[in-house]
């Protein structure tokens, strides 16, 4: 993931941990550029704002949750390209179900490996370089 | 015989049915008090809060912990980085002079255990840093227990007003632990140079 424009991404998650962690795993394949949110609301003042190439999102967050966010973002037409990874704790058959018919990019269950992390960023950056 | 499909809708209850019940909930009472459960219900509920203390004290220092791994971790990664990347410019180096390349084998054997042990040392501390999402897991295990305990405190609390106990609760030593808050007119002593400083002031 060398690209000359590197992607930008956004990690929302409530615990600092969790956002160290997802942030150096990314640095570790390249991708450097990263911003951070400690919930939904946080996230999506930030994407107002700013532009982003990718977000990884936690579901259980205070203040707004991440589907609430994952469905602000593709209910908001500027916002809707944009793929949503959801990372989480919770590995309840209706929460995978809920995220992929939100529109959810991919779904990681914690704890999880590097390797798995970045397969499924691969994926879903593939899957947008085809659709593009 | 015929039988009714429809469920019974429950009518207004009779006088009579009050009062039974309001009989029932005095010999309840009663008993909770000859049995002496009061004073321990109130006990649970005044130990309540000190539970819910200490876990939001094992919470908050756990991730003290994974904070301070993590930190450590980015700063060993960061000169790891910078030790691997010499290394590679040296072998570069001694590779591009053939001359200077015949006296330094060892140098050269040197410089690819390096680059072996690098990697490898890397992965490792990839592993360090993953194994820190303990906190956030284990924290939301915490933050669901800790609500428990609120609804459990405040039901005690509203279970203990209605019964009104008059029995004094026995008298019972705090917690064996860390201390984590201050009380009431208790004076904390947390961390080492509060206790060195106490300790001089005794004569220690």
């Amino acid at each position: 993931m060398s690209d000359p424009t590197p992607l930008k991404f956004l990690v929302v998650d409530d615990f600092s941990t969790m956002r160290r962690i997802v942030r150096g795993l990314l640095k570790e394949m390249g991708c450097h550029n990263v911003t951070e949110a400690e919930d939904g609301a946080a996230a999506l003042e930030l994407l107002k704002v700013q532009h982003f190439d990718f977000v990884v999102s936690d579901i259980n967050m205070p203040n707004m949750s991440g589907f609430e966010l994952l469905k602000a973002i593709k209910a908001e037409e500027t916002l809707r390209h944009l793929p949503v990874l959801m990372v989480t704790a919770e590995a309840r058959k209706e929460d995978i179900v809920l995220a992929a018919q939100s529109g959810a990019a991919g779904y990681i269950v914690k704890p999880f490996s590097k390797a798995t992390l970045e397969e499924k960023v691969q994926r879903i950056l593939q899957k947008m370089a085809v659709a593009a | 015989m015929k039988t009714n499909k429809w469920p019974m809708v429950p009518g207004p209850a009779a006088p009579e049915v009050y009062q039974q019940l309001g009989q029932i909930t005095r010999q309840l009472h009663d008993t909770l008090q000859q049995l002496g459960v009061m004073p321990k219900l109130q006990q649970s509920a005044q130990d309540l809060p000190d539970a819910r203390s200490r876990l939001s004290y094992i919470a908050h220092k756990s991730g003290e912990a994974a904070d301070r791994v993590l930190t450590a971790v980015e700063q060993a990664k960061h000169e790891h980085q910078a030790i691997r990347t010499a290394s590679k410019q040296l072998a570069q180096r001694c590779g591009a002079d053939p001359a200077r390349l015949l006296p330094a084998p060892e140098v050269l054997a040197f410089v690819a255990a390096v680059e072996g042990a690098a990697t490898h040392i890397d992965q490792q501390l990839t592993d360090i840093m993953l194994a820190q999402d303990f906190h956030d897991l284990t924290g939301q295990v915490v933050a669901k227990v800790v609500a428990l305990v609120i609804e459990l405190e405040d039901s005690l609390l509203q279970l203990l007003r209605k019964a009104a106990a008059t029995e004094p609760a026995p008298a019972l030593g705090p917690l064996s632990g860390p201390v984590i808050a201050a009380v009431a007119g208790a004076e904390v002593v947390n961390d080492q140079v509060k206790v060195d400083a106490l300790l001089a002031s005794l004569g220690f």
